[in-house]
């Protein structure tokens, strides 16, 4: 995420866009499945769209872009460090297994997918994040985990 | 126990990984250097800044009760329905006009077989596109995997089912084919495509290639029933080709589609 704006813009796109599509909500069924499978997509699309905007300017020379300032109030935690390396599908199914506290079958759903397929990229990203323990330094992922 | 175990507990356990773990993974833990380093990683999630579960429940149930009084999408069972009604009337119409002259010259069991395997993969297809239509769905195949493996499996049965001949005016005659069936894909696109956007595509790439899909294969399938050539090779081209067609198109107009969203948002911001 680029910027807390930038993630404000994000956050008011996806209640914009649970706004419009709120009759596919069916009743009974879970709803956070449902919103961050919206999210998701969301997230997706300000991505692509960050991105060929900035492709654009490149190509253009204009002034080059400043990169963007993360704001000093949002530090990543050791763990955001830690799976920021993971490829996107498989942070993505971490962040919501151990972050978001969501069950299998709730992240199968948000991201379209069955759950076997979620529990294989689980246990890939754990395998992945087994081999980058090893290599990294002790102390460098150790500040913030005890 | 070993590591891939470990990962089987992690998994499946809740938010808190340490509090979860049974006593054969915690066993294993005490041996495995690389998998309490994991352990301990996972832990950190934890204390990191994220909703309570109480929060996420308070949050589901209060967005839960602010959605109930808007008018919900028809259940499944009714866009099923009417994808198969569209798919068979079209089909019908199709070999109406065109005629069953592959009846005749198929053995029943090459009949059955094809017919079987066009039905079921219309079948697939239509669940995957209904599924598509609300947000959050359960998924029986991923769904960007759908297109692709139906294209796979028809391919596999033709070829299984029918034999590999010398056709002659293997062009002229494929060219022809494939003029009459594209039409009837065409014409099923189109309410196809006004059931779907009833729903709410995420992802209209996706969705574009399946609608495609599924108009074609009804090209493909009138074709099945009116085309007197029996060459596997005449089949898979021409006839799937038609199915292939529509896929194509299909995944070129999400596309356009997902561009001219994105640009009118671009333009919004």
């Amino acid at each position: 995420m680029a910027s807390r704006e930038h993630a404000d813009d994000l956050l008011q796109e996806t209640w914009l866009r649970i706004h419009r599509v709120r009759h596919t909500y069916r009743p009974g069924e879970p709803v956070l499945p449902w919103v961050y499978a919206i999210a998701r997509r969301v997230r997706v699309d300000g991505y692509r769209r960050t991105r060929r905007i900035m492709m654009h300017e490149t190509a253009m020379e204009v002034l080059p872009e400043r990169p963007a300032q993360v704001e000093s109030g949002n530090s990543l935690s050791a763990f955001d460090t830690l799976v920021a390396t993971l490829p996107e599908g498989q942070r993505e199914v971490v962040t919501m297994l151990k972050m978001g506290g969501l069950s299998l079958d709730e992240v199968a759903r948000a991201t379209s997918s069955t759950v076997g397929a979620v529990k294989q990229k689980a246990h890939r990203a754990y395998e992945k994040l087994r081999k980058l323990l090893e290599i990294r330094p002790e102390g460098g992922l150790r500040e913030g985990i005890k | 126990m070993n590591c891939r175990d470990v990962d089987r507990v992690l998994i499946e356990s809740e938010k808190s990984v340490t509090a979860s773990l049974p006593a054969q993974a915690q066993g294993h833990l005490m041996s495995c250097e690389r998998c309490r380093q994991l352990v301990r990683a996972l832990e950190a999630s934890d204390g990191a800044e994220a909703p309570s579960p109480a929060l996420l429940l308070q949050l589901e149930r209060s967005l839960a009760e602010d959605l109930q009084p808007v008018r919900p999408l028809a259940p499944q069972r009714y866009f099923l329905a009417a994808f198969a009604a569209i798919y068979v009337l079209i089909v019908a119409f199709g070999v109406y006009r065109m005629g069953a002259f592959a009846f005749s010259v198929m053995s029943p069991l090459q009949a059955i077989v094809t017919l079987g395997a066009l039905a079921a993969s219309a079948g697939v297809l239509t669940s995957s596109l209904v599924q598509q239509m609300v947000p959050g769905s359960r998924h029986r195949i991923p769904p960007h995997y759908v297109p692709a493996a139906v294209i796979i499996s028809l391919m596999s049965v033709m070829a299984g089912i029918f034999q590999f001949q010398h056709e002659q005016n293997f062009w002229r005659q494929g060219w022809s084919c494939l003029r009459a069936g594209a039409p009837f894909g065409l014409l099923a696109a189109l309410p196809f495509w006004l059931l779907l956007r009833r729903g709410a595509i995420l992802a209209p790439r996706i969705a574009g290639a399946a609608t495609g899909l599924l108009a074609g294969l009804v090209g493909t399938s009138a074709l099945e029933i009116h085309c007197p050539i029996l060459d596997a090779w005449h089949i898979l081209i021409w006839h799937l080709g038609v199915a292939l067609l529509g896929a194509v198109v299909g995944f070129a107009a999400g596309f356009a589609g997902e561009m001219a969203a994105r640009n009118a948002q671009s333009a919004h911001h």
